[in-house]
Parts: C-alpha cells; sequence; structure tokens
C-alpha cells in the first residue's frame, strides 16, 4: 500500500506553490513542503472540496474563511486513504464510486423523465383546474376589459339592435337551462373579414362577421357560441395561464438558468407543451357546448353541419378561414359531436323562428 | 468553425487540447521572478517550441483551459433536476453551487485550477433576504399600478417609483453578484475581491441613463464603457488590483455603424458590435503587469451561436450543459493572459461580501456571470 504521495501545499497567504510529500497516516496526513518543517492535519479537520470527478486533482483544505490547501494530482491518493484510514468515507471521496456514480445518473434521469411527464400529464392539468375555481372573477373581468379593446375596438362594433338583440336572445337561450353562472355573458359582433370567434376571459365572446355571415341559420351560429361560452364558464383563460406559468417552471426546473439564446429554446418547448392543454380545451368546449345545445332544445345539427362545411372549405380558401388554425379539427371531432346527436332523444324547438336569418347577418 | 478561427490569427492562439487531457504542469513553483534583463514586449511573442526553459514562464503567453466535459456536466445537471423536483424547488440553490462549483474546478490557468467556495446555504439566505427587502416593494407597488382599485394619481406615482427603483436595485445587484462571486473564487488559495462602492454606480447609472435618453440612445456605449470599467477596476486578486483603459469614445464609432447598417443587415451586424466590444473590453483589461489579450471575430461569434441555437431548439434545450461547455470553450480559445505576472508578491487580501446581491440579481436572470 502506497503511503507517500506527491502534492502541491498553498499556505492561504501567498500564491507560492509549495511542493510537498504527502504521507498517509492513521489519524492525520503528514506534509511535508520541500525544505520546510511538515505539519499534521488530521482527518477530522479536512474537507474534500475538488477531485471527484475524472482528471479532476484532488483538493483538501483546512481552516475557516481563507483555508491552507492541499493539492493532490492523482486520485489513486484517495484509494488509499481509504485503506489506511477506513471510515471516512462521508469526508472523503471514494474514485472506486465512479461507476455506482454513473448507474444512479441513470436512474435519476429515468427519474426526471417520469417525473416530468406525470407533472405534465396529470399535475398541472390538475393544478389548473384545483386552482382556476378560486382566481377572482374581478381578475378575469378586469383581463377581459383589455382584451375586449384589442379584439372588438368600439369603432369596428356592430351596433346594430336587431342583431344584438338576436344575439341576446341565443345567449338567454342557452344559458336558461345551465346552472346559474356568476359572468355577465355578452356577445359582440365585429366587422372582420375573418372567420373566427373567440372568449375572452370574464364573460364576453366575440364572432366575426367573416363567421356570422357563413352561418345559414341562427342553429348554427348557437353552435359557436356555445362552444365560446363553454371556453368562459370552464374559465379555460384562467387556466391556460396557471398552465403556461407552471409549464415554464417545470422547464426552468429542467434546465437549470435560463440566459441567452436558450430562451428561444425553451419557448419552443412551451408552446408545444400548451398545444396538448389547448387541444384538450377545445375538445372539453366541444362537448360541454354539445350538452348545453342540447339542454337548450337547440337543433344539434346546426353546430355539426357548420364544422362540417368550415372544414371542408379550409383546404380551398385558407386565407380568411382562421377559425381552425384556432379550433384544431381532429379527425374524430365531428364524428363524437354526431354521436352525441345521435344519441339524443329530445325533440329541437325552433331558434328564432321570425328571423329572416340571411338577412339579418348581413346588416353589418 | 475551429479550422477558420486558426487562420488569421497570432499563432499563440493555439487549440485546446481534448478536454480533460492533464496540462502541463512545470516541476519547480516560480519562488522569485526570473533574473537578467527586462523581459521583451509581451505581445505576439512567438510560442515557445516544445517545454519552454524554466524562468522565461512567468513572461509568458497564458491561455485558460476548461477540463470539463457536457457529458459530466449533463449528469450533475440530471441529478440536480431530479432533486429540485422532488424539493419543489428548494434545491435550487444547491444545484446552482454544485454547478458552479465544478466549472470553477475544471478551468486552469497557468497550471492551477479555480476554486469556488460558495455555499447553498448563503445563495438561499441570500434569496430570502433580497425577497423581503428588494421583492416585496416592487411588487407590492407593480400590484397599486396594474391590479388595485385606486385613484389614477395613485397609480401613476406607484409606476414612477417602481420605475426609478430599478436605478438602485439595477447596480445594488451588478455589485452585489460581482462581489459574491469574486469573494469566493480563489486561484491558489488567494481570493478574489470587489470593492466597488454601490453608490459609485448608481450614480453611473443615473448619469448614463439620462444622457442615453437625451441623446435618443447615441451615449449608451459610453454608458456601457464607463459601467465596464467601473466593474473591473474594482476587482482585485489578492492585494493586485485589475485595471481598465478603455474610453468611451472607442465603441460610439462601431455603436453608430452597427445602428445605420440594423435595417440593411436585418441586425446581423449586432454580432460584429458584440464581438468587437468584447474584444474591446478584454483588450483594455490589464492585471499588473500582464494584460489579456482577445480575438473573438464576428463571424466565429455567429457560428457559435446558430449551432448553440440549433443544439438548443432541437434539443428543446436539453444538450444546454453542452452549449455551456462550448460558449466556455470558444471564450477561452480567444482569450490570453499576455505579459508579466509577479505572483510573489501577491497577498492574499480577503473581503466580507454578503449574498444578498446575488440573491438580488436572480431576479433580474441578467447572468451577471464572469462570462
Amino acid at each position: 500500500m502506497r503511503t507517500d504521495w506527491p502534492g502541491v501545499y498553498l499556505d492561504g497567504q501567498t500564491a507560492t506553490r509549495h511542493p510537498a510529500t504527502v504521507r498517509l497516516m492513521r489519524e492525520a496526513l503528514e506534509i511535508s513542503p520541500a525544505g520546510g518543517a511538515s505539519r499534521l492535519w488530521p482527518y477530522r479537520e479536512l474537507r474534500q472540496t475538488q477531485g471527484y470527478y475524472a482528471g479532476e486533482e484532488v483538493r483538501i483544505e483546512r481552516g475557516g474563511e481563507l483555508p491552507e490547501t492541499l493539492l493532490i494530482p492523482d486520485s489513486a491518493f484517495l484509494e488509499s486513504l481509504h485503506e489506511v484510514a477506513p471510515g471516512l468515507r462521508l469526508r472523503f471521496h471514494d474514485p472506486r464510486q465512479r461507476r455506482a456514480r454513473v448507474r444512479w445518473t441513470i436512474v435519476a434521469a429515468v427519474s426526471v423523465l417520469a417525473v416530468t411527464a406525470a407533472v405534465y400529464l396529470w399535475g398541472i392539468p390538475a393544478l389548473a383546474a384545483l386552482l382556476a375555481p378560486r382566481v377572482p372573477i374581478a381578475w378575469e373581468e378586469s383581463v377581459g376589459r383589455s382584451a375586449i379593446a384589442y379584439m372588438a375596438p368600439p369603432e369596428r362594433r356592430c351596433r346594430d339592435a336587431r342583431l344584438g338583440a338576436a344575439m341576446d336572445e341565443i345567449v338567454r337561450r342557452l344559458t336558461a337551462s345551465a346552472p346559474p353562472s356568476p359572468y355577465t355573458l355578452r356577445v359582440y359582433v365585429v366587422r372582420r373579414e375573418v372567420v373566427n370567434a373567440h372568449a375572452l376571459p370574464g364573460g364576453n365572446v366575440v364572432v366575426f362577421t367573416g363567421l356570422l355571415e357563413r352561418t345559414r341559420t341562427p342553429g348554427e351560429l348557437a353552435g359557436v357560441i356555445a362552444h365560446e361560452l363553454q371556453h368562459v364558464l370552464r374559465r379555460h383563460t384562467t387556466r391556460a395561464v396557471i398552465q403556461d406559468a407552471s409549464t415554464g417552471l417545470l422547464l426552468m426546473a429542467l434546465t437549470g438558468d435560463v440566459t441567452g439564446p436558450l430562451a428561444y429554446g425553451l419557448q419552443t418547448a412551451r408552446t408545444l407543451g400548451s398545444l396538448r392543454y389547448s387541444r384538450h380545451a377545445e375538445d372539453e368546449a366541444d362537448t360541454e357546448g354539445m350538452k348545453m345545445l342540447l339542454a337548450a332544445r337547440v337543433d344539434p345539427a346546426g353546430m355539426i353541419d357548420f364544422f362540417d362545411t368550415i372544414g371542408k372549405e379550409e383546404g380551398r380558401s385558407p386565407r380568411a378561414l382562421t377559425y381552425f388554425s384556432t379550433h384544431p379539427l381532429a379527425a374524430d371531432r365531428i364524428e363524437r359531436l354526431r354521436a352525441m346527436a345521435a344519441a339524443w332523444t329530445g325533440t329541437p324547438e325552433p331558434l328564432l323562428p321570425d328571423e329572416d336569418w340571411p338577412a339579418l347577418v348581413k346588416r353589418c | 468553425m475551429d479550422g477558420q478561427e486558426s487562420t488569421g490569427q497570432p499563432s499563440f492562439f493555439r487549440k485546446p487540447g481534448p478536454p480533460g487531457s492533464p496540462s502541463p504542469r512545470r516541476p519547480v513553483p516560480p519562488a522569485a521572478p526570473p533574473p537578467g534583463p527586462p523581459s521583451p514586449p509581451p505581445a505576439y511573442v512567438p510560442p515557445p517550441s516544445g517545454p519552454a526553459p524554466e524562468g522565461a514562464r512567468l513572461s509568458a503567453v497564458r491561455h485558460p483551459i476548461f477540463h470539463g466535459s457536457g457529458g459530466t456536466l449533463f449528469g450533475i445537471h440530471v441529478v440536480n433536476v431530479l432533486l429540485i423536483l422532488v424539493t419543489i424547488g428548494i434545491y435550487y440553490f444547491w444545484a446552482k453551487t454544485r454547478i458552479r462549483g465544478y466549472l470553477s474546478g475544471q478551468t486552469e490557468i497557468e497550471g492551477d485550477r479555480f476554486a469556488y467556495h460558495g455555499t447553498a446555504r448563503e445563495l438561499l439566505l441570500g434569496t430570502i433576504k433580497a425577497v423581503l427587502v428588494f421583492g416585496l416593494p416592487i411588487l407590492f407597488l407593480n400590484m397599486i399600478r396594474d391590479v388595485l382599485d385606486v385613484p389614477i394619481v395613485l397609480k401613476m406615482v406607484a409606476g414612477v417609483v417602481s420605475g426609478s427603483l430599478f436605478f438602485v436595485f439595477f447596480p445594488i445587484a451588478m455589485v452585489g453578484a460581482r462581489r459574491y462571486r469574486l469573494s469566493r473564487t480563489s486561484w491558489r488559495g488567494i481570493r478574489f475581491s470587489f470593492r466597488g462602492r454601490v453608490w459609485d454606480l448608481i450614480k453611473i447609472f443615473i448619469l448614463g441613463s439620462f444622457l442615453t435618453g437625451l441623446t435618443l440612445g447615441l451615449y449608451y456605449p459610453i454608458f456601457l464603457v464607463s459601467r465596464q470599467a467601473f466593474m473591473v477596476s474594482h476587482a482585485y486578486f489578492g492585494s493586485e488590483k485589475f485595471d481598465f483603459s478603455g474610453r468611451g469614445r472607442d465603441l460610439f464609432g462601431p455603436f453608430v455603424v452597427a445602428l445605420l447598417l440594423t435595417l440593411p443587415t436585418l441586425g446581423l451586424c449586432w454580432i460584429w458590435y458584440v464581438a468587437f466590444k468584447r474584444r474591446y473590453f478584454w483588450d483594455h483589461t490589464t492585471f499588473g503587469g500582464a494584460r489579456f489579450v482577445c480575438r473573438v471575430t464576428g463571424r466565429a461569434l455567429l457560428g457559435l451561436w446558430v449551432v448553440n441555437l440549433l443544439l438548443l431548439v432541437g434539443t428543446l434545450g436539453i444538450a444546454w450543459p453542452w452549449v455551456r461547455v462550448r460558449n466556455i470553450h470558444f471564450a477561452f480559445r480567444n482569450l490570453a493572459l499576455v505579459g508579466t505576472l509577479d505572483l510573489a508578491r501577491i497577498q492574499q487580501q480577503a473581503q466580507q461580501a454578503g449574498s444578498v446581491g446575488e440573491g438580488l440579481s436572480g431576479f433580474f436572470d441578467s447572468g451577471f456571470d464572469l462570462a
């Protein structure tokens, strides 16, 4: 067993390196600098600060704020140390454990994947579902106010009284059979070519004239509005905010310190991560919207027909048709709505029977 | 990229050895400066071929060398992530300390490695203090400004106050982080330190921001240089001081050129500006009788960043440890310390330093690290 090792002693006061011989003893290290007096370092006063990885020299420090330092280039020194003085495994690293460390790192990597997947798939949606109902409606309304100024600027809003009354009637009919809600629900018609509709937090729904003019019956529009109302009632915006923040925190934990170009990589991951959540929200708004429609005894054929025609048109004129870019159309989506409608045993009651719908939607 | 760099550069910018390879270590320490005539002009000396004669070492070209590997860093990182997730974030401070310790311990200059002495406890306490002293007031002011139902005058006052606190917090964070990091870093057992006073940096910030606004941004490079001068010229290694001789007007020209070329080059010209700035800052930094020489080029920097970006986006950030190692290799490959180092006269002079500024800089997340 080798007990004498070449090293370097630093006194902690000057930048001078003192080559020294280090002798391993039962209770202490004996350090003999070339041409200087030797000193005894008891093991219990020492700490190892470097030398845990391959290619790193062993660094042992003694003393408080400004320690004396011993550097030993050969990590085999540690193996001998553990043989000469057993029972110091907590104080000094053993290079023979490095192989086991690789195994543990692999276990840790697998665990990270498992924990991340669990948090992403269940943890974050559960957290959002738990927290969203506790967010005050006033906060959602204040967010909704600033959003409506941007989405529906006053000069673009449709002020036609007859159309407004029709919108109010659709909302009244849809919500009449639903459980009471704390929201003041309102539909704004905004003059824009785009075929789309948006739910804003706090109770407002924005329908663009591009979409309104494509509907052939009030029932078709009722389907779209029921879908958007469910976004409001199920607090999808608030949930999205919570989910986005949590995903950000999760990614921060995964990537460590975020600086420089890493922010771009993170943003990509975050956007991809939110896709799953938003698809889930769309599915939920579809299903619950259809339930709302059926409870209000509106003919479900309208909603299905509208999604069907828009879906078919999408490929032909993609410019103005943004509805499906924000409402991604899974192949099974319409099928599921059809199945729900087919299982319904109620009889539909007409919606806005006295209105000439094609003329009404052109009033803006 | 490597191929390009070896051309058109002073020959002492050699490529680093393979990571992890032991550096040449001289057998005898330099106890005293070499006798004989004064050393020749330091820059652009031809590299010594083979082992240099003992003594000539003190006046020489020194490159920092990084021995670490992305794989090991990734291993540390993976274990860190697991513990951060399991402890709901508390392990973050231990994780940060471990990474810093590893990076310091793998960095070598003149045959010796750096050591990091910071502890996770300090970081945790510093962050808690920073939250209490700085975070809560800012949060409260922002709430008045954005959320609470109060008169508009009060909202405006809160906005102005929270905006101007920035001028105080940013310098405190910069000085605090630099003071903490330097005081916890050592080489050959001698601590670094930072002895600049926060108030002086606050004055630089207020004056600089005011003049930058007044000149519609044209003063910014001069502001930047005065900041850099403050940060460098108050740094010490033991008893020996770092110095900075840059002047703002030297950065002004490239800044204006970059400004004018922004539209025609779609902003890419700023990469060359960043490279110039980095060269200028290092080339005007001296330590005792030695000076730093930096040879970063815009083209090389562009190459580095493009590959980094592709790596990060392509792996959704998983390649982070390798990107970090690439950045360090790149910086060290292009950096040298040239001239005489009189290490014998350097004495230990440690300074007190708390970790609150470090905790505060964590909020700004601006990487005040010594790049």
